[in-house]
Parts: structure tokens; sequence; C-alpha cells
């Protein structure tokens, strides 16, 4: 028995289909940090999702992310990613990866807090086991609400990966 | 001898700060409070039409998310003494109280109780006697032996394997951690349940807003939120219904486990209501408007002197004339040109950055004002202005806050122990109770109003060509929020947003007079300069929540959050 049981909740074993979350995380007031809620609104625009994959702008949950996580299977996230590429890159990252990234320790405030959420998670015992994350290297992240060229012309991209994701998964519109 | 320690970030808050102080003979006896991040947001909005301006503003940050959405369209509708329907009053107030039910619980759980309780020490817990000690202090049902005994075991679990997980780094073993352990492993155990309910608060505010983080249903003059009993597009009474299940799921864990665990832990650290008090001018304003000119509100507001409850003077409304000419910010001490007192509507944002400098300028936030002196803001600020006005909520929560910490304690706990650490955190619980009853109240107030066939939600606003100033307030979670708007025909020509953590993050100001923060670090103890545990306990129970910036996940990046002792 654990906590989960508490409020009466079908338990997910019970769900014959898996549910996904596609969250676009990012602050749209900063730049190119807007471009995981540029993705998520341009998915939205273009494509219809069946009811069981939620895609959202989820801008920046920070600290609260773990809540917005607990009641899905897969979970692909779409950011911004320092790394050490061209502006525009598009770099997916398996849950291996993100969690090797920073054990535990906030590296500074401004956390998306992927990897913290899903240690929380872990933790309870909840959430999604299946997390990617599909990067976009920014060039700037200085205030404004546009994206830079580079990075708006990657949208598309970072898109069709999202999709890919989906759809080796066997998920798909 | 006195020894510089700096600590840059501070973890488990919102958003980037940095504290320093200066600790001599175990006890702080100097603080500087700053943010080291600047985002300019107000000058994004000037030019633009102050009808979208909500839809920037709420994205400072999705933690304390729809209340900046509030407080935008409020300034806009007040410089148009524009009147809101019932329908979007109630709605407003639902979503205001659900997302602080959601709030105020994981800033408990999530964010500060690790202050307070060592996980470690929950293997050494006997999970019957905790069991036994949960029940005594509650009828919640979920505190059996058999739910403790599954909480330790994950605890070991987690443990035995090396990796503590989300409590890694934390300062276990610390000399100041005092829990028994079993009451560690309550603490734990309702950790993880807290998880579990704070998101159906947090539905609610989904339900309400279209979405959350960052609600979509507010506009100016009133919400978008269509209104028909007979369509299943709308909001009819199916979905009221479903809201209210919500709420009632919610409630009793507040009540039951959220109060009492708050009440335990300070029982535990009695100490603690001896330090923390700082500035004990207290501002706080009224909220939950239940007309549609916002002249009656269910919580009172408004100004404290010196922790003197009998001189509290009220707000009466955003019309207010004391509060609107009040408010003033100073950047002799923060990284903007100019340096006295201005007030918002004339308010500037020229940044000009120095290095952090002890006695020049430090910080990227401005020191707020009010009546030219320093002010707290916060659950605390609230409740000691609800008391003070004898708001019959607030009065029963907090004196039956007060007196359970006094039977587990075996003390005599009074209002006057709320200037404090533990205070903020006994306040916020009492907040958050007294909300949980309104929840209820603003439910059956809309409902009662839809179900009578009402079903308007807007006033549309027109704009004229002269230059008109607006103010919108609103008692956020963490405290009293401010946004000042100057239109003229019909654009954004200035734009100044007062936030909480602004109040209580400020530097010193032209008269040398520290914020709330600086202020409260002095005389706390530091039992290891290494370790400043107390530091964080102290800076934790403001919430702080400096807004989100730039967060990136960086593949490479592994470095260290550091404490640096100079």
């Amino acid at each position: 028995m654990t906590t989960t049981d508490y409020p009466s909740v079908i338990p997910s074993s019970c769900h014959p289909v898996r549910r996904v979350a596609v969250y676009g995380i990012g602050n749209i007031l900063l730049g190119d940090d807007g471009v995981g809620p540029a993705v998520a609104r341009f998915l939205n625009a273009n494509l219809d999702f069946p009811d069981d994959v939620v895609v959202e702008d989820l801008g920046t949950p920070s600290l609260d992310l773990p809540g917005y996580l607990l009641d899905f299977d897969v979970a692909i996230f779409v950011d911004a990613v320092a790394a050490d590429a061209p502006p525009g890159t598009v770099r997916i990252f398996t849950r291996d990866e993100i969690m090797a990234v920073a054990p535990g320790i906030r590296i500074s405030p401004h956390e998306p807090s992927i990897n913290d959420a899903l240690i929380v998670l872990d933790f309870a015992g909840k959430g999604p086991r299946d997390v990617v994350l599909v990067g976009v290297v920014p060039q700037t992240l200085d205030g404004g609400v546009t994206l830079s060229p580079a990075v708006a012309a990657a949208v598309p991209a970072a898109a069709a990966a999202v999709i890919a994701e989906l759809a080796s998964r066997g998920l798909g519109s | 001898m006195s020894k510089r320690i700096v600590i840059d970030p501070i973890t488990r808050i919102e958003g980037h700060l940095r504290i320093d102080v200066e600790s001599d003979h175990g006890k702080v006896q100097k603080a500087w409070a700053s943010s080291t991040m600047w985002r300019g947001i107000e000058r994004i909005l000037v030019g633009r039409d102050p009808r979208e301006a909500w839809l920037f503003t709420q994205r400072f940050c999705g933690v304390c998310t729809t209340v900046h959405a509030l407080a935008s369209v409020r300034a806009v509708e007040d410089a148009l003494t524009l009147e809101i329907p019932l329908n979007a009053q109630y709605i407003r107030n639902l979503i205001l109280i659900a997302h602080a039910l959601h709030d105020h619980v994981v800033h408990f759980y999530q964010l500060s109780a690790l202050d307070w309780v060592d996980v470690t020490q929950v293997l050494k817990a006997d999970p019957a006697k905790a069991s036994q000690i949960a029940e005594s202090l509650s009828e919640w049902p979920g505190n059996s032996a058999k739910e403790m005994a599954a909480v330790k075991t994950k605890v070991k679990a987690l443990v035995d394997s090396g990796q503590l997980g989300p409590f890694a780094h934390g300062y276990w073993g610390h000399p100041a951690m005092k829990l028994p352990p079993e009451v560690n492993l309550i603490a734990v155990s309702h950790y993880l349940q807290a998880l579990e309910y704070q998101r159906y608060a947090n539905q609610v505010v989904g339900m309400l807003g279209g979405k959350t983080p960052h609600i979509q249903n507010v506009a100016v003059g009133g919400v978008q939120n269509a209104i028909n009993l007979d369509s299943t597009a709308a909001l009819n009474v199916d979905r009221l219904y479903q809201i209210k299940a919500l709420l009632d799921k919610v409630i009793p864990f507040i009540q039951n486990v959220y109060v009492p665990d708050v009440c335990t832990i300070a029982a535990f650290y009695p100490e603690w209501f001896g330090y923390g008090a700082g500035v004990t001018n207290y501002l706080s304003v009224p909220d939950l408007p239940l007309d549609e000119k916002s002249t009656k509100f269910e919580l009172p507001g408004g100004f404290i002197p010196n922790g003197d409850l009998s001189k509290y003077r009220p707000i009466a409304g955003q019309r207010d004339e004391a509060w609107r000419k009040a408010v003033t910010e100073d950047s002799k001490h923060a990284w903007y040109k100019g340096e006295g007192g201005l007030h918002p509507w004339k308010g500037e944002t020229e940044p000009e950055y120095t290095d952090f400098q002890d006695d020049g300028k430090y910080t990227w936030v401005k020191a707020p004002r009010y009546e030219g002196q320093p002010a707290q803001v916060g659950p605390l600020a609230n409740v000691l202005c609800g008391y003070a006005a004898g708001n019959p909520l607030m009065v029963k929560w907090t004196d039956a806050a007060l007196a359970k910490i006094s039977s587990i304690a075996k003390i005599h706990a009074t209002p006057s122990m709320l200037h404090s650490t533990l205070g903020r955190h006994g306040a916020r619980a009492v907040r958050t109770a007294v909300l949980s009853e309104l929840a209820l109240k603003q439910w059956q107030l809309l409902t009662d109003n839809i179900t009578k066939g009402d079903a308007t939600i807007f006033n549309p606003p027109t704009f004229p060509k002269e230059t008109i100033e607006g103010v919108g307030f609103h008692e956020a979670p963490r405290g009293t929020l401010s946004h000042w708007v100057v239109i003229e025909n019909g654009t954004i020509k200035n734009y100044q947003a007062v936030v909480p953590t602004t109040w209580n993050a400020s530097p010193r100001d032209s008269k040398g007079l520290s914020g709330p923060y600086e202020a409260s670090l002095l005389g706390n103890p530091i039992a290891d300069n290494e370790h400043p545990l107390e530091v964080l306990r102290t800076i934790h129970s403001f919430d702080p929540c400096m807004a989100c910036a730039v967060h990136m996940f960086d593949p490479s990046g592994n470095k260290v959050a550091r404490v640096k002792v100079l």
C-alpha cells in the first residue's frame, strides 16, 4: 500500500493506453528561452492529437513540475539547451542523460528542474518512466518576446523531432 | 573575528537570490540580500495595448502564476474605473484561492520542510509509534502504521542506494535538527501525500483558467469563461460540481495534515519564535472582492506599524487615497540609475550595474517603501492584519494554531510570538486554512449566481485619449502585489510591478533602512559557518520568489552550488 491510493484514483495498470505529455518549457519573455512554448504552440496549431496525448506550453513551472507529470507514462520535453553547437541545433536527450547531469544539486535557481522533478518522482514511485528531452540551442536569452532567426527556423525541426519520438513509441496523430 | 559567508545561489526557492552575512560569535551581525538577475519586463510593455499586458506579466513566473495576470487586469480596470461582473469576480476569487492552496502546500512540504526535517533520521523511527503520534494530532485517515512503515521502507531503499535523490546535499545530522525520528517519519510521509493533494487544488486552477501554469481566462473587464447551463462546452453545473469535488478532496488535507504538521514542527523548535523578526511593519491588501465595484472584500488588509496591532490602519480598496500615495521605490543601493524614492507611476527602469558594493549598489531589487518605511509582506502580514481587524476566520485559525502549539510544546504561545521565522510558517498555514474555508463559500456564491440565470462575464473596456493612471493590487501567496500603469491614448506609457518579494528582499534605502530579509537575519544563530542551515531557515520562511529567469538544461554542466566562507 502506498500513498498513491489515497484519492480514489484508478491505478495506471487499468489504463489500456499510455498517457503522454508533450511539454514546452521556457520563458517567452527571455528571447530564445521561449523556444519550448513556441514548439508546443506550433504542434497544436498544425496537428490534432488523440485524447491521451497532451501537448502544452507549460511556461516556467520550476519547482511545481512534478505535479504536472503525475498522471503520465511518457513525457517529452522541449526546452532551450546550453550546448556547444550552433544556435538552432536540435538535440535529443534520453532520461539517463538528463539524470546524469545534475544529481540533486540545483546548479542554479534558474533550473528547469526537469532532473529535479524526475528525482522527486522517482522517490515517490510515480510519474513517467519514459522521458525524453528535445533540446534546441539558443542564440540569446536576453529580454525580448521574439525568437532569434536561427531558433525560429528550428521550430519545425524540433516539432518533427517530437513527432518522431511519438511515432517511434507507436503513438501518433 | 567576523566571518563573511556568501550563499549564492539560495536553493529551494524560485529565482535568483544571493545572501551575504557577517557572522561573529555564532550570530549574524550584518546581512545583505541581493537579487542577481534583471529582466526588464516593464520595458517590454511600453507601447503595447493595455488589454494584453496581463499575457506578458503573467510570464514573470510559472510558480506564482495567475497573480500577475490578476494584478495587471485590475490595474487597467482601475485606470478605467471599470466594473467587473459578479461571475467574473467569483471565478477570479476561486482561482486565487485554489492557486494559494496549491502553492502554500508545495512551499511547506517541498521547499521548506527539509530545513527542519532530517530525512536520514527516518531510519531510526518506529512506524507504529509514528502512527500513534500522528493519529493523536489529527483525524486524517492516512496515518496508519502500515503507511508509515511503507514510507520508512522507501527511505531506506533510497539511502541504501547511496543516492539521496531529492534529499541529497541537505544538512543531515546538523546539530540544529531537533525532531524525534518518528516526527521526521510523519513529515516525510506527508511530503509524499502533499505531492498528490496539492495538484487537486491546481486542477481547479486549470479548469477555470483554461490551463495552468499561465492561465488564459482573464480579460480587462472580466473573464473569458463562457457560462451556459445548457452547454457541455461551457461552465455549467456539471463542471461546477467537478470543481467542488476537487476542493472537497484537498480541504481536509490542509486542515488535518498541513496545519497540524506546521504546529507539531513548530512545537519542537520553540526557540525559533525568537529569531527572524526583522522589519515588523506589515503591509497587506484586502482581497476576494464581493461586489462589481471592488469595494467589499472577503479578507481585509492594511498597514501595521512596529508590530503594534492596535495601530492597524485598513486599506479600503484600490481607490484608497492613502494607499495610492504611499508607495515609493528607492534605487540608492540597487543597480538602477537614480537614487531616491520614486512613486511607481513615475518609476524608471534604467539599469546601472556596478559590481557588488557592500555600501553602494548591490542588487537588482529596488527598495519599496510604504510612507517611507520598509514593510514585510506575506501570509504573516495578511494574518496579522486579519487578526487586528477581527476577521472571524483569521482569529479562529490563528487561535487554534497557537493552542495546538501550546499543547504540544507545553508553552503558552501568543500572537506576539508570530513576529518570527516560525511565525511566518505558522501564518502561512493559518492563511491556507482560512482560504480552504472560503473556497466553498466562493463556490457557492458562483453556483447560486449562475443557477439564478446570470451569465454575464465581461464588461468591455474603452480607452480615452487622455492619460490615465491605475493601480491593481492582489494579496498573492507571497504577499502584497501591485501593478502600476500609466496609459496614454490607449497605449502603455509606463508600467511598474512592485512584487511581494521586492518588499521582502529589499536592499537598504537612501536612509540606510534595511529590508525584511536583511533585518530578519540579524541575531540569527549560526552553529556551523560551513553549513549555515539557520540562514536558510529564516530566508525560506519568507517563501522567496525572485521571478523566473532563464532556466536551461546544460548537458555539460556540473557546477556546484557553493557556500563560500571568506
